[in-house]
């Protein structure tokens, strides 16, 4: 008997900014579905606006909480690409390595704090303190473990200190590289475990498939998340500097953040898509992890995006162990590149935990931004969100209203989103 | 001495080094300057340094130290936390080791300091002699290029021997386990002389006066203009203090887990120089002014410290004056200014005699003690019986205060207002205005704090037997007064006439009601009070007029009558002066004083007025000492 | 009774709130002595029944700031979290140029007007919208500043911040002075709280923790000024974090 349901799930808990859920069926017939963003904008680009380039990087770092580490690379990488810099081996080395610790840092905090306690059937990870302790425990183990990689290498996880335009302030010593290495093995058989829990819990997860494109950063050798060219499932590859013919940013009215579309109304970043496009370059730890989890490429249930990221949670860490030997095998020196300030242009492309992500900056001769552009990866998720909301609405039409709810709600958790990233605000002239 | 070729030089550090149950420090690069960090490898010792970002110091007397553990969860669990790790501190100059040995005489001195001790005697130094000379040192001048004593083994570094003087027992020991040595040769000890002797020339600069007359300087020129033009520049980021290796100043916190349970009591440097050094829980800061603090540095090391201790608390090694941002902290360039100037306005600065009285305790771990009684006696102020858990008397003298605990919160320092004849227990009025005093609100019969003391002088009972006594309290100045006036009423026939004065801010202020019946049902005593202001509606027949107004209607012989006088800063100015238009002579005026208080014991610096610590001088002192000092009113 | 406890942002990049995660093993503790019943970023559960509240973020629009009244009339204390919403941080950076002119270069001819989510004002910082209790400040917060506040309101102190500036830590941590590396640093006016974290690692402080109540701006300029650093390259440092405080 069909029913007549009205949802709006206002503020949706368990993910980073705000959103509304709105769902109205009339007689068995989905009349509206639909995903608001709501948060407030904070208009980044007006305040790099006019700011010399050594401020560029701590100001966009604060797009974001979780992916500052991320958004200071792209920062950097895009200034040192209008400034003309080289950066060394090593500081590319060591970034990756910054990188890796964000991802596992905000993978394991999304996986075990925003969307475990959906699959456990409460409502959020406090309870499960009591009936999981030890499952609860390791996950904060290897949460702790990320931020330690973190810090050692950024000074701080949230908002880092020590990634600088050529180079770094401050590099780890070789003694705590070392350090760092034996923890990172001891915590595989962590993951495993974890990995396992998910595995078993595998059967919460709504079966739905909604074939769509994937982007992402892709190489020739890695699995790609520090550089590399724009990869789609669709078309191929892409050099970094044509990120505007993918992205085609539009203003919609119910969302404060804009979206984007390339091949089809929608695409989809973050880990899944990155699991999709570089499945072939994922280490052996990484490799196991997904076999564990029963994945294979290409996977188009977006509630998975979340197993995605515990593969490369697992794979974080094994070619992290990699980077540390190459570090170590040569010692670590500090190198600091040359910085010389000219007019130009530089657009870079990071893969941060959600997704891709693209800076743009202008710099004129005396080292001002005249114009910047920032394209945050939630913002490349919403309209892939609104649609798979439109097709798995007519499913969920029958079902109990608390059902479709936590349907829906896990649907947009799935994607991971960082909504007040996303409402920074885009495309600025000025002069 | 011994010698020493460089390949047994390393082998002794090295064997230092692996020797498990020893730390050793030594002198390393860091970032183009140097620090004392701890050594991995002999190599990485630099005895060629010029100097260290910080001074020695920091280990004997670590910026952050555990000085208790606890547990709030239960009534009453608290340890001295302690640190008996054995170290062997390699590198310090000789103007590191002067400041050694001056840190020494504040925390081993009269009241021994248990933590600092037990690092201390776990501490081997080995001295080495200055190779290169930073810009801005001038131990030339002060003759702190060179020491004899303190150091367990000093050490002067050539390129092709190393010279090793044995300073004690220990130290010699030291050498006979983990070195090879060999006798020094007469060509040796000739060198190791002529290396000192040589050095004064190398300091660029030079001080234009003796170090001795520094005091005789700075007692005269309180008042020269270079206080405030120095100061208009002074950050006041207290870098100063905290590099120089004769601060030794600290301040202490309560800190605890978020289990609420395991807490920790902990010190941790402070100076002089931050604005909140000498606030206390009313809100009153002290030393408010930049001109004030900048100044206050100078006098602390050139006069009020050499008149204590008598050295003089500058060793000239140059940390202040290289690392000061402004460029304003060099005592020579000081110093060299006032030496040349000619004040005409001569102002003594007095400090009264150093009194020493022993705290027969541990200094830092508090007592166990109950709440037995509890009494309102306004919205804010309280009075509490206390007892100590052992049942004996708290053995204090009137006048004199203590440090009460609450673990997690703090420590506050209270007065003692009952009499000592009283028996084992005690009474604290207490007003609410801070963290301890908020929470100690809240507590109940039964609970059970934390007591040290008595602390600080008390009244001088022997000088007031024999003699009228015109007692003047103000506001809550009555609760330590109490103790002395209850104590003359216990021994009315050593004390002739007795006057008692008080003033509070309204009715609604008053304290000590029963005692204020019973001094005004007595015979021989004279008993006013007066309130500020009143309402009408406040039943109050009394009285009404600030205190000063009661002083004049007194009848009294200043030739035999003392004046004891506590309320709060604003008050003595004014009855002072009340008190001298009826003829009493100045050293026949008690005062009693407040300030911040922290240790008690006279080695966080934080009650100071000028050179005196009213922790220790105090907080009773003789007007006719003190009025002087421009700190104290 | 334990105290009921609340988290809620704004207008931020939810930095501050990450730092309650990443307390790790602690938040077991925190949340044993503490009753969380909102938390929107971890929680789905939700009560308006609490006793303290954490506030995340500055605010932009009239909704936010009727949000933020309501929250202030549930609370009995009310914590601003992190520079945001302290001081306003990186947010007053747009304060800059009008509302007018930000909103028509973002969203260009797109139809916004009337639209409450677009209805954007210069950002203010909490206070200066509602009494605030008790500051954690920063950008972001240290997470043991945090540990602290809650562990004071829980045995019943009111929390006090440092009000000496970073020199002081920064010294004790034995760092060499960011001024004498040729760069420039906030600190000697930056309220301390941080561990100097920043020259810790090689970079001058940008004093996003926000200025000393009494701070000593003509000083600083003079060292500023000693050291060769442009007036330009001194507002914008001091424009960071604080744009348009008082004092300078």
């Amino acid at each position: 008997m069909a029913m007549d349901v009205g949802i709006h799930i206002e503020h949706l808990t368990r993910v980073e900014g705000h959103g509304d859920i709105f769902f109205n069926s009339k007689e068995g017939k989905v009349e509206k579905v639909q995903w608001h963003v709501t948060e407030a904008p904070r208009f980044f680009e007006a305040m790099v606006r006019g700011k010399s380039y050594v401020h560029l990087q701590p100001i966009t770092s604060r797009i974001c909480g979780i992916c500052s580490i991320g958004h200071s690379l792209a920062s950097l990488k895009a200034t040192e690409a209008a400034l003309g810099v080289q950066v060394s081996e090593e500081t590319v080395l060591l970034r990756r390595l910054a990188l890796h610790g964000e991802n596992m840092q905000s993978h394991i905090l999304h996986i075990g704090y925003l969307v475990a306690p959906d699959l456990f059937g409460v409502g959020s990870v406090f309870p499960m303190v009591a009936t999981h302790k030890d499952a609860v425990l390791k996950i904060v183990g290897l949460h702790r473990l990320a931020n330690f990689m973190s810090d050692l290498v950024c000074g701080r996880t949230t908002h880092p200190i020590t990634l600088r335009l050529g180079g770094f302030s401050k590099v780890p010593a070789d003694r705590e590289l070392t350090d760092l290495k034996s923890r990172l093995e001891a915590a595989k058989p962590v993951i495993s475990e974890v990995a396992g829990l998910l595995a078993s819990v595998k059967g919460g997860i709504p079966d739905f498939n909604r074939e769509t494109e994937y982007v992402g950063l892709v190489d020739d050798k890695l699995y790609a998340l520090y550089d590399g060219a724009i990869g789609s499932t669709d078309t191929g590859e892409h050099p970094v500097n044509f990120y505007k013919s993918i992205t085609n940013e539009y203003v919609v009215p119910q969302s404060t953040a804009k979206y984007t579309k390339h091949s089809r109304d929608s695409y989809f970043v973050g880990a899944l898509a990155r699991f999709n496009l570089n499945e072939s370059k994922l280490s052996d730890f990484g490799r196991e992890t997904a076999e564990v989890l029963g994945m294979k490429a290409p996977i188009h249930n977006p509630f998975m995006n979340t197993y995605a990221q515990m593969v490369e949670v697992a794979d974080s860490v094994q070619d992290s162990i990699h980077i540390i030997d190459e570090l170590l095998a040569c010692g670590i020196k500090g190198d600091k590149a040359e910085v010389k300030v000219k007019a130009g242009r530089g657009i870079s492309a990071v893969e941060v935990p959600r997704g891709i992500l693209f800076h743009d900056y202008t710099i004129d001769s005396i080292g001002n931004c005249t114009k910047a552009n920032c394209i945050i990866p939630t913002n490349q998720n919403h309209a892939s969100i609104q649609q798979d909301m439109e097709a798995i609405g007519p499913s969920l039409v029958e079902r109990p209203e608390k059902d479709i709810e936590l349907t829906l709600e896990m649907l947009v958790r799935a994607y991971d989103p960082c909504i007040s990233c996303s409402t920074h605000y885009a495309k600025v002239h000025f002069v | 001495m011994r010698t020493m070729d460089p390949d047994s030089w390393k082998g002794f550090l090295d064997r230092l080094i692996e020797e498990p149950k020893l730390d050793v420090v030594g002198v390393k690069e860091k970032g183009g300057r140097f620090v004392f960090a701890p050594l991995d490898d002999a190599n990485e010792l630099r005895l060629d340094y010029d100097v260290t970002i910080l001074p020695p110091k920091k280990e004997l007397l670590p910026p952050n130290e555990d000085l208790l553990l606890f547990d709030i969860s239960k009534p009453f669990n608290v340890l001295a936390a302690h640190d008996d790790r054995k170290k062997v501190l390699v590198g310090v100059h000789p103007y590191d080791m002067i400041a050694i040995n001056m840190m020494d005489e504040v925390y081993l001195g009269t009241h021994v300091d248990d933590h600092y001790e037990s690092r201390r005697r776990n501490t081997l130094i080995i001295a080495s002699d200055i190779l290169n000379v930073p810009p801005k040192a001038f131990c030339g001048s002060l003759g702190t290029h060179r020491v004899e004593s303190g150091y367990d083994l000093l050490v002067t570094q050539f390129d092709d021997r190393y010279v090793v003087v044995e300073g004690t027992p220990e130290g010699a020991e030291l050498l006979e386990r983990f070195a090879e040595t060999k006798e020094a040769s007469d060509y040796d000890i000739e060198r190791v002389e002529k290396l000192r002797d040589e050095l004064p020339a190398r300091y660029e600069r030079q001080l234009l006066v003796d170090k001795y007359k520094w005091s005789e300087i700075l007692e005269e020129n309180y008042e020269h203009p270079i206080w405030e033009e120095n100061a208009r520049k002074c950050l006041t980021c207290g870098t100063c203090t905290l590099v120089c290796p004769t601060c030794v100043c600290y301040d202490v916190h309560d800190e605890v887990e978020l289990d609420l349970e395991r807490g920790k009591r902990t010190r941790t440097w402070d100076g002089c120089l931050l604005k909140e050094f000498t606030l206390v829980g009313s809100g009153e800061i002290f030393r408010e002014t930049p001109t004030n603090r900048y100044r206050h540095r100078y006098y602390r090391k050139g006069m009020y410290l050499p008149m204590r201790y008598g050295f003089v608390a500058c060793v000239g090694c140059g940390r202040c004056s290289t690392q000061c941002l402004a460029d304003i902290a060099d005592p020579l360039e000081v110093m060299n200014v006032l030496a040349s100037s000619s004040m005409e306005d001569k102002k003594k600065l007095p400090i009264p005699e150093v009194k020493v009285h022993g705290v027969k305790q541990e200094l830092l771990v508090p007592k166990a003690a109950e709440i037995i009684h509890k009494e309102h006696m306004t919205d804010i102020d309280t009075m509490y019986k206390i007892r100590l858990d052992s049942g004996q008397a708290l053995g204090h003298r009137p006048g004199q205060f203590i440090e009460l605990s609450i673990f997690g919160i703090g420590e506050a320092p209270i007065s003692i207002a009952s009499s000592p004849g009283t028996g084992p227990e005690f009474d604290l009025l207490v007003r609410k205005i801070g963290d301890v005093t908020s929470k100690l609100d809240t507590l109940a019969l039964g609970d059970k704090v934390g007591i040290r003391g008595p602390l600080g002088n008390g009244f001088n009972v022997e000088a007031l037997k024999g003699r009228n006594l015109l007692y003047i309290g103000g506001g809550c100045g009555l609760a330590p007064l109490r103790s002395l006036i209850n104590h003359s009423m216990e021994n009315r026939k050593e004390f002739k006439h007795i006057t008692i004065l008080y003033g509070c801010k309204d009715p609604s202020a008053l304290l000590f009601r029963n005692d204020m019946q019973s001094w005004g049902s007595m015979a021989d005593v004279d008993f006013k009070v007066t309130v500020d202001t009143c309402q009408s509606g406040d039943c109050w027949e009394g009285n009404v007029g600030v205190i000063t107004t009661l002083i004049p209607g007194v009848d009294i012989d200043p030739d035999t009558t003392m004046a004891i006088v506590v309320g709060p800063p604003v008050m003595y100015k004014y009855v002072i002066r009340e008190l001298k238009e009826k003829g009493l002579q100045d050293e026949n005026i008690i005062v009693s004083l407040e300030r911040r208080m922290k240790c008690g014991v006279g080695k966080c610096g934080h009650c100071q007025i000028n050179g005196v610590y009213v922790c220790l001088e105090g907080p009773v002192f003789n007007y006719a000492d003190i009025k002087e000092l421009p700190e104290a009113f | 009774m334990k105290p009921k406890v609340a988290f809620f942002d704004f207008a931020s990049c939810e930095g501050c709130q990450l730092q309650v995660v990443n307390l790790e093993e602690k938040i077991l503790d925190l949340v044993d002595i503490v009753q969380v019943v909102s938390f929107r970023e971890a929680m789905k559960e939700h009560s308006d029944d609490y006793d303290i509240a954490f506030v995340e973020g500055s605010i932009m629009r009239p909704m936010d700031e009727e949000r933020l009244k309501n929250i202030r009339s549930n609370a009995r204390i009310l914590v601003a979290l992190g520079a945001c919403a302290c001081i306003g941080g990186v947010n007053k950076l747009r304060n800059k140029w009008s509302v007018a002119e930000v909103k028509a270069e973002v969203y260009g001819d797109a139809a916004i007007e009337g639209n409450p989510y677009f209805d954007v004002l210069p950002t203010r910082a909490v206070d200066e919208v509602v009494a605030v209790d008790a500051y954690i400040p920063g950008c972001p917060i240290n997470k043991n500043e945090l540990a602290k506040v809650v562990t004071s309101l829980a045995v019943g102190r009111k929390p006090t911040l440092p009000n000496y500036p970073v020199c002081v830590e920064c010294k004790k941590n034995e760092n060499v002075c960011v001024f004498e590396m040729g760069q420039f640093c906030l600190g000697p006016i930056t309220r301390a709280g941080c561990n100097s974290i920043c020259p810790n690692n090689g970079e001058g402080c940008d004093g996003c923790r926000g200025f000393l109540e009494d701070l000593r701006v003509n000083a600083m300029k003079d060292v500023l000024r000693r050291y060769s650093v442009s007036m330009d390259q001194m507002m914008k440092r001091f424009n960071l974090y604080n744009f348009k405080r008082e004092g300078y």
